[in-house]
């Protein structure tokens, strides 16, 4: 399924770069993130545990922060694979300053395979967009901590 | 496949079964009809460690008129909502709404507090109560509190219970003679999930002008929603032609649909504009004609 | 067993006592424990009816139910139809009316019928549509099933 939207940081374009590249920031803003070991520089090893009630899995993967131009662009690869199913996906993350604000524009694909993709079709979309939505949340929440 | 291993509790008490629930946390789901939970124990998409089988728990089984009210206690089998005379006289689009779930098996387990627990914005159940503003008793180590649907319903799959919490009771506001009601739902069989779904209440005063509008709609955004700017536009005015179109525009505008095998966003939202004119139709029929 | 639970259950008038795992669902228990292989498994999550019992009088997916819960139940399987080797009116009719083809959705449909005619004994074929339409069958169309309940309804009037 395709994602794509935007969110707009109040916080200068620098910041949010390395908020959004950074592996220590991205553990913590990544939903269910429980930890990013590095392997190569940008490749990570991830364990996520996601889930929505009593729906909630283990998913064991791998997060690419690939081509960066910082601090304008870069691209996000994931993906995951545990007993309720598989999820893979990249975008193209792009941040603009204006200002003392930065908006950041995103636009990708996301794949979503295996039982909980049989089950939780109809919801999928939705889900996908909330934990979207948590990710940015973190991000933000984390950018207020450092000031 | 066959579920994965759990510990298993048949408590027969209340107290009991929130007793277990502090004890295991997270790890404790509590089993009622098992009609949405033990699908997703079978794919093992769902594998709680501890089962809280709550089917012997003494006196939540239940359908009384209490005032302007009927209360229904949470384990109450839909089948028997379905089947209740006081129901269908007294709440009848509640009656209307609960024939549309599944099927009968299905039905004669799953129960009143399971589906609005378990959540699915496409339910049949919490959609109407969304229409009713009915309230939901929720009981826990600290007490008893009372929730409203916006309050309960939090997003997909998810209700405001604590881990420690069992719902006991859903109240549903008798409806006063001559209200109007509605229960429409589109899907590509009888019985599957609703495309979208539209529960209607109107009520209509001695000129035949609008005093009471409430329109649900499930299957088009996390959770079931209130149409408010639909409602607004009819408050106060005769109800005809294109007033009705335009809420029916106004509700679609409200709506933010996903897309999935059965339908695209763009069909739902359009369909939500579609049901909703059908379904105001529908209750300023019954509003008028007294059925 | 580990956890296991002892469980007492009448299944076509006879009473069974066994021990069960409590994840056991009762279509297993039906099929393995107790050999009763009338009841099939068609999803195993609650939607092609296949594998429909009766339970204390009413119909339930025994895909959807553990064993454990059965304790002190009276079950009926498409086993319990047929009466000193005689055919239930209902199996004669799905004979006579080609109501089944390969046979897999059949015992879903037999009890869901059962069940169905002693509360609507004289039913529109509408009403038999919506009856059935909770078993899936991929074989017939469903003309020759509602057929079949129908008939079956005729002959039980007499």
């Amino acid at each position: 399924m395709k994602i794509e939207g935007k969110h707009v940081f109040k916080a200068p374009v620098q910041k949010v770069w390395e908020h959004l590249t950074d592996p220590r920031h991205l553990e913590k803003a990544l939903p269910g993130c429980e930890r990013l070991d590095e392997k190569e520089p940008g490749k990570y090893d991830a364990t996520l545990k996601i889930g929505i009630a009593a729906i909630k899995g283990t998913y064991q993967g791998k997060v690419e922060v690939a081509d960066p131009h910082p601090p304008k662009r870069y691209r996000l690869r994931g993906e995951g694979s545990g007993s309720p199913g598989f999820v893979k996906g990249e975008a193209l993350i792009e941040l603009s300053e204006q200002g003392d604000r930065t908006t950041v524009n995103y636009e990708g694909e996301m794949q979503v395979g295996g039982l909980i993709a049989g089950i939780g079709q109809r919801m999928m979309g939705g889900i996908a967009k909330m934990m979207l939505g948590q990710f940015f949340k973190n991000i933000e929440k984390d950018l207020g901590r450092t000031g | 496949m066959k579920p994965s291993v759990f510990k298993y509790f048949d408590p027969t008490s209340v107290d009991e079964a929130i007793g277990l629930l502090q004890r295991y946390g997270e790890d404790a789901k509590i089993l009622a009809g098992g009609q949405s939970l033990v699908p997703m124990m079978n794919f093992r998409v769902a594998r709680p460690k501890v089962l809280v089988d709550i089917n012997k728990v003494q006196g939540l089984s239940y359908i009384r008129e209490e005032g302007e009210e009927i209360a229904i206690g949470a384990l109450t089998r839909e089948r028997e909502v379905e089947r209740s005379t006081l129901v269908r006289e007294k709440c009848p689009i509640l009656s209307e709404a609960v024939s549309h779930i599944g099927h009968l098996p299905v039905r004669t387990r799953g129960t009143i507090g399971g589906s609005l627990v378990h959540a699915d914005p496409s339910a049949e159940i919490p959609t109407v109560i969304c229409a009713l503003g009915g309230s939901m008793k929720a009981v826990g180590p600290s007490g008893e509190r009372s929730l409203g649907p916006e309050e309960f319903f939090l997003t997909y799959l998810t209700s405001a219970l604590g881990p420690d919490e069992i719902l006991t009771e859903v109240r549903v506001p008798v409806l006063p003679p001559g209200t109007g009601w509605s229960f429409l739902e589109l899907s590509r069989r009888h019985g599957d999930f609703a495309i979208v779904a539209v529960a209607s209440i109107v009520g209509l005063d001695g000129d035949g002008r609008c005093n009471r509008a409430a329109i649900a709609l499930g299957g088009v955004a996390p959770t079931p929603i209130r149409a408010r700017e639909a409602e607004e536009a009819l408050l106060g005015r005769a109800l005809e032609g294109a007033l009705l179109e335009e809420a029916g525009r106004l509700a679609a505008e409200a709506t933010e649909p996903e897309s999935d095998y059965h339908a695209s966003a763009d069909y739902r939202r359009d369909m939500a504009r579609v049901f909703v004119r059908r379904g105001l139709e529908e209750a300023i029929e019954r509003a008028k004609g007294g059925r | 067993m580990a956890d296991g639970r002892r469980i007492k259950v009448k299944v076509n008038g006879v009473l069974y006592e066994r021990e069960v795992e409590p994840r056991r669902l009762l279509v297993d228990f039906l099929r393995e424990d107790l050999e009763l292989l009338g009841t099939h498994i068609g999803c195993e999550h609650g939607i092609c009816g296949a594998c429909t019992v009766i339970f204390n009088g009413q119909p339930v997916r025994s895909c959807l139910m553990f064993a454990v819960q059965a304790d002190g139940a009276e079950i009926m399987t498409v086993e319990g139809l047929a009466r000193d080797g005689k055919l239930h009116p209902i199996q004669e009719a799905f004979q006579e009316n080609h109501g089944l083809q390969c046979g897999f959705c059949t015992p879903g449909m037999l009890m869901t019928a059962y069940h169905f005619l002693q509360e609507n004994p004289d039913p529109t074929e509408e009403e038999v549509r919506v009856a059935v339409a909770g078993v899936l069958c991929r074989c017939t169309g469903y003309k020759q099933v509602v057929d079949s309940v129908m008939a079956a309804a005729a002959k039980m009037r007499g």
